[in-house]
C-alpha cells in the first residue's frame, strides 16, 4: 500500500508493507540515520521522532499509520532556534558521550520545550523518561535542557 | 530482534467500517496504539491475519461530561487524559494513573481502552477506573452493551471480548463535590516503569463518617482487584488513622500475588497494606479538603 506523509517539510510517497515499521522506513528506506534502532519495544527511546509534534517511539508505529500526518526528526529542525539552543547548550555542558541516545533526547527535550519553555527539574526528567542514556548518569543532559531554556529566554529579551 | 510477521491492515475511518471489518475477516484483531499489540504479534504471544487500526477513527477519541456521566472515548491517548481539564479537577486519580503510564513516547501513542483490553493485571488505569464504578461500552456489527469495568477482566491479559466487538466508551458518574481520591503506585523506579502494586481510593463523605468508599489494587491477583469486603469494613464508620491501619492491614490476605521478575508475591502482599493505606490517607485528606 501506498503511504503520503510529510517528513522534515518534504512530502514523501512511498510503497510499503503492512508490517513494515516506521522505524525501517524512516532509517532503511530513506536513510535518516539519526532514528537509530536500539531495543525495538519502546523502552530505551533512540528512535523518537515527532509524529504530528508529539514525540513517539517509531519502532512502535506502523508505516502506513502515518498517512497523511507530519514526522519531523533532527535533521528537520537544525535551523530552528528552539533546537539550536539545545545542540549549543548540549555541546558546551557536556550533555553528549557516544551520542547514541542524543538525536532522541533533543527530540524530547524539543517537544518539552515547545510546550512548556521554563520547565522544572521534574518536568524535565519525565519529559526524558523514555530515552535512556548509558553514559552520562544523564545529570548533564537535564542541566544542558535547563541551559538551553535559560538561553532561549534571553534571545526573546 | 524478530521481525513482525505479516498481516494485512485496515484502516478504516469510522467505527461502523471497523465493525463490519471485524465481522467480516477471519483473525483479525483490533489495534489502537499498539504500543502493546506490536510485541505481542513479535512474540508470538498473538496471532493475526487482519488488523484493524482504530487509531484514524475520530468517534472513538473524546473526553466530555453529559447526563452527570464522565465519558471518554476508548481511543483517547494517556496523554490526552492526563492533560484534560475535566479529568485534574473531577477525576485526579485517573490524572495520576495516566501520567505514570510508560513514557512520554508511549503514552503519546497508547490509548485508555488499550489499556484495558490488554488486560494486564498490573494496568495502571484499571485501579482508579474500578474504583470510580467504570463502566465500558462495548459494540460490534450487530449492536451495542454496557458491562462494568470489572467483568471486561477475564483473567491474566485476558478480556472478556468476543473477536468481533471493540470497547468503545469508558463512562463513570461525576464524582460530587466533596469526594476524594487517590492513586498509589510502587514501582522499581520512578520513571518508566511497570507496577510492583499499585492501589486507588475513593471516598465519600457525611461529616466525619465515611458514606462511600470504593478500593481497588493492582499487579497483586491475576485481574485487577475490587476489595470489596475492605469497602464493608469502611462504610457508615467514623473514620480514623486507627480505622484505616486495621482495614488496611486486611490487604494481606485478600490478595493473590505471584512471584516474578518485579517482586516476590511475599513482598507484593505486604506493599498492598502499605499502598492502600496510602491511597485511603490520601483520599481522606482530600475529601477532608472539599468537604470543610
Amino acid at each position: 500500500m501506498k503511504v503520503t506523509f510529510t517528513l522534515n517539510g518534504r512530502k514523501i510517497e512511498r510503497e510499503v508493507k503492512s508490517n513494515r515499521l516506521l522505524l525501517d522506513l524512516l532509517r532503511t528506506d530513506l536513510g535518516i540515520t539519526s532514528v537509530k534502532k536500539g531495543c525495538e519495544q519502546g523502552e530505551c527511546g533512540v528512535c523518537t521522532v515527532l509524529l504530528d509534534s508529539a514525540p513517539v517511539n517509531s519502532c512502535l508505529v506502523l508505516a502506513q499509520q502515518i498517512e497523511g500526518r507530519t514526522v519531523t526528526t533532527v535533521e528537520g529542525l537544525k535551523d530552528e532556534p528552539v533546537m539550536k539552543a539545545l545542540q549549543l547548550a548540549f555541546i558546551e555542558d557536556g550533555a553528549i558521550q557516544c551520542g547514541y541516545c542524543t538525536p532522541g533526547m533533543l527530540l524530547s527535550a524539543y517537544a518539552l520545550l515547545k510546550k512548556n519553555p521554563k520547565p522544572t527539574v521534574e518536568e524535565v526528567k519525565t519529559a526524558i523518561e523514555g530515552n535512556l542514556c548509558r553514559c552520562t548518569g544523564y545529570v548533564k543532559i537535564i542541566e544542558a535542557i535547563l541551559d538551553a531554556a535559560g538561553r532561549i529566554k534571553v534571545e526573546r529579551d | 530482534m524478530k521481525p513482525l510477521p505479516s498481516f494485512s491492515l485496515h484502516r478504516p475511518k469510522t467505527l461502523r467500517e471497523a465493525m463490519e471489518l471485524l465481522e467480516k475477516l477471519e483473525e483479525a484483531k483490533p489495534v489502537a496504539g499498539g504500543t502493546d499489540l506490536l510485541l505481542l504479534l513479535r512474540d508470538g504471544a498473538c496471532k493475526a491475519k487482519h488488523l484493524v487500526d482504530l487509531s484514524a477513527i475520530g468517534e472513538l477519541k473524546y473526553i466530555g461530561e453529559c447526563d452527570g456521566e464522565i465519558r471518554i472515548g476508548a481511543a483517547t491517548t494517556h496523554n490526552s487524559v492526563l492533560q484534560s481539564s475535566l479529568i485534574v479537577e473531577k477525576a485526579p486519580a485517573l490524572r495520576d494513573a495516566c501520567a505514570c503510564i510508560g513514557s512520554v513516547q508511549i503514552r503519546n501513542l497508547g490509548t485508555i481502552g488499550g489499556n484495558l483490553c490488554n488486560a494486564s493485571p498490573a494496568a495502571d488505569a484499571s485501579s482508579p477506573l474500578l474504583t470510580l464504578d467504570a463502566t465500558v461500552e462495548i459494540a460490534s456489527h450487530t449492536g451495542s452493551r454496557s458491562i462494568p469495568l470489572y467483568k471486561l477482566f477475564a483473567g491474566p491479559k485476558l478480556n472478556s471480548l468476543q473477536p468481533n466487538e471493540v470497547l468503545t466508551e469508558i463512562r463513570f458518574p461525576v464524582p460530587p463535590e466533596g469526594a476524594g481520591m487517590s492513586f498509589q503506585k510502587l514501582g522499581r523506579r520512578k520513571g518508566y516503569t511497570i507496577s510492583v502494586v499499585n492501589a486507588a481510593a475513593y471516598l465519600e463523605l457525611d461529616g466525619d463518617s465515611c458514606r462511600k468508599a470504593q478500593v481497588a489494587l493492582g499487579s497483586v491477583a491475576p485481574t485487577p482487584l475490587r476489595l470489596r469486603s475492605l469497602e464493608e469494613r469502611l462504610k457508615d464508620q467514623k473514620l480514623t488513622e486507627q480505622l484505616i491501619d486495621e482495614t488496611t492491614s486486611a490487604c494481606y490476605e485478600l490478595v493473590s500475588p505471584v512471584d516474578d521478575i518485579r517482586a516476590s508475591a511475599e513482598y507484593r502482599r505486604k506493599m498492598s497494606c502499605v499502598l492502600m493505606k496510602r491511597a485511603l490517607s490520601e483520599a481522606w485528606n482530600r475529601a477532608r479538603r472539599r468537604t470543610h
